[in-house]
């Protein structure tokens, strides 16, 4: 238990796995927003990010006996929503047209707003022509804020490698956001 | 006990003698039979004279023992992990390597965990100054015993040494192709989409199926 | 590789790594402008799914309880699991944690890192769930198949058994013993034939980064 009451994650997934499935509807309150902005940055749309995070809580469900560490389950579900958005990528070709590509969130309505919309979205569509792993670092960076340690922590790779990644990206959306 | 007389072949002169076979004889003393112990004290001298670690020979005798395991049925497996790790051995050396008991082993367990001794020779051969052979066969048994078929093992490995990327990314092959695997991917599949990003990371095409040709494209 | 590119240190200003203001002059208007075009354009507001996904997600979790038993069946009646196993309930999987602490210092990934003091070896914690057990040891390679040697310890109420030993770097085979007499490989390792018939557990240990394998 923390200190606000709330049972912890551990205790929550100890509880599902002893056989009450309604305490798992805790765990979908708690995380279901919580990367879902990284899951709309990746996938292009609000839309395949609610359908990915759906099936990873539902995959998180059925392999929950598999959780090592169930007081970090947020992490842990984390890596399954990866794996889905990594799978929807492999399953979807992008066209360089791209008119699936949804509003990542709703647009304001003011001129300045609407320009400034307009150069949002291209760079939005121009995330989505770089590779899945090159996007995603781009993301979980400048979009999430995280630091490239903590993300080298969270994918479990070296931060030379994401470094490497990211200025590939920088060089990558220089040429699509500069394409005449 | 008296086919275990295949082995009992003593090859060429022993030159550590007594004090080897005083090591291998301590640590099986009490724990297993004498006559399992005579045979593991001299596959331990063989393969001393082969230049091939002893110590998964006593590991598997002991494990063998501890598990409650008839004798003659041990005296089998110790032989058989005796063929893994000269079989390792042997690939390795006529590849032109000159392997450390640690890449031995690392070989023998990818055998163990499947793999062919061509995959194996093909392996160590992909083996270089910033992915150790002891890495690429380690994770290449352990792809291999999550369930990895042995080919697309192979590629993907290959794959992830020619992609320029760091040493960690290899060992951290065998966690997330387990991480997929809790989320629902079968292992072929997560190995198929890890050897995609490693080849994207190359710079070489994409190409659904098979590997891409030609030079990797390095950073 | 394509050499059209941004300079590498308007790509550290980028990385926010390097203060624009230390660049020399005729680099920063370029990096002003490659920080307008992309980093002041990402749209970084929080997106909120629609309401009804946790309803939707509880019926399906709903119905997959319902059908999970026989899969869960299956599992339990394979032959390399003993019979006491039976007994367990659904989510009694062992889970292996492994958390590293390493003598090197590599580059930080988020992960605690501590130093340990002795040669190439890294913390390995073993954990079994075994709730009807009276005793679990822990069995392999590294300490010899020894069933005496460690024993795994009771943590909390829910029938949780755990160790943590340092394993030196390389490849080790294990096995979890039960009471004394019943083998129990970990379901969540990644297994080899043991020369028995049966399944060894593996842990690979690496101190490459601090990864494990």
């Amino acid at each position: 238990m923390d200190h606000s009451g709330a049972p912890s994650d551990g205790s929550v997934v100890r509880a599902v796995l002893s056989g009450d499935v309604d305490q798992f509807s805790v765990l979908v309150r708690r995380y279901r927003d919580r990367y879902a902005r990284y899951a709309a940055h990746m996938l292009g749309s609000i839309d395949a990010a609610e359908d990915a995070v759906q099936d990873a809580m539902v995959r998180a469900y059925t392999n929950l006996a598999q959780c090592r560490e169930p007081d970090n389950f947020a992490g842990w579900f984390f890596l399954i929503l990866r794996n889905r958005c990594f799978a929807e990528r492999r399953r979807t070709r992008w066209e360089s047209g791209l008119e699936n590509v949804g509003e990542v969130a709703a647009p304001e309505q003011t001129e300045s707003a609407l320009e400034r919309s307009e150069v949002v979205r291209s760079v939005q569509r121009a995330l989505l022509h770089l590779t899945t792993e090159q996007r995603e670092v781009f993301v979980l960076k400048h979009v999430e804020g995280l630091s490239y340690e903590e993300i080298a922590g969270r994918l479990s790779t070296s931060v030379a490698a994401l470094k490497m990644r990211m200025h590939r990206a920088y060089d990558r959306l220089r040429e699509l956001l500069e394409a005449p | 006990m008296k086919r275990l007389s295949l082995y009992l072949v003593m090859l060429g002169g022993l030159a550590h003698g007594l004090a080897a076979q005083g090591d291998v004889r301590a640590q099986l003393v009490g724990r297993v039979s004498p006559d399992l112990l005579q045979l593991v004290v001299t596959l331990a001298d063989s393969a001393k004279a082969l230049r091939l670690p002893d110590a998964p020979l006593v590991n598997k005798a002991l494990e063998g023992a501890a598990k409650g395991v008839a004798p003659d049925r041990i005296a089998l497996a110790v032989q058989g992990v005796f063929g893994q790790l000269n079989t390792a051995a042997s690939v390795m050396r006529s590849a032109g390597a000159a392997p450390t008991a640690q890449e031995i082993e690392a070989g023998a367990f990818a055998l163990g965990a499947g793999l062919t001794s061509n995959d194996v020779a093909a392996l160590s051969e992909t083996a270089d100054r910033n992915h150790p052979a002891m890495a690429v066969l380690q994770v290449a048994g352990a792809l291999a015993a999550l369930g990895v078929p042995r080919a697309q093992t192979v590629g993907l490995v290959q794959a992830e040494v020619h992609s320029g990327l760091p040493l960690g990314d290899l060992t951290n092959l065998p966690a997330q192709v387990q991480a997929a695997a809790a989320s629902g991917v079968p292992p072929d599949a997560a190995a198929s989409g890890l050897e995609r990003a490693a080849q994207a990371h190359a710079g070489q095409s994409v190409q659904p199926k098979g590997r891409a040709k030609g030079n990797p494209h390095r950073p | 590789m394509k050499n059209h590119g941004w300079n590498d240190q308007i790509k550290q200003v980028l990385d926010g790594e390097r203060e624009l203001e230390s660049l020399p002059p005729e680099l920063r208007h370029e990096a002003e402008a490659a920080r307008r075009q992309l980093l002041e354009a990402i749209d970084r507001r929080p997106v909120t799914l629609s309401d009804d996904v946790e309803a939707r997600v509880m019926a399906r979790v709903r119905s997959r309880a319902t059908a999970r038993w026989p899969r869960a069946w299956r599992w339990l009646s394979a032959p390399t699991i003993p019979r006491w196993a039976m007994l367990v309930p659904l989510a009694a999987a062992a889970a292996l944690v492994l958390f590293v602490r390493t003598t090197q210092v590599p580059q930080t990934n988020g992960q605690a890192q501590a130093v340990v003091g002795q040669r190439e070896s890294v913390y390995v914690r073993f954990e079994l769930y075994a709730p009807r057990a009276s005793r679990v040891a822990l069995a392999g390679s590294f300490n010899r198949w020894n069933p005496a040697a460690t024993p795994l310890v009771r943590v909390g109420p829910d029938g949780m058994w755990t160790v943590t030993l340092a394993l030196p770097a390389g490849q080790h085979q294990y096995g979890f013993i039960v009471d004394g007499r019943n083998w129990v490989p970990d379901p969540a390792a990644p297994t080899v034939d043991d020369g028995f018939g049966r399944r060894n557990s593996v842990v690979s240990v690496n101190t490459i980064n601090g990864r494990i394998l």
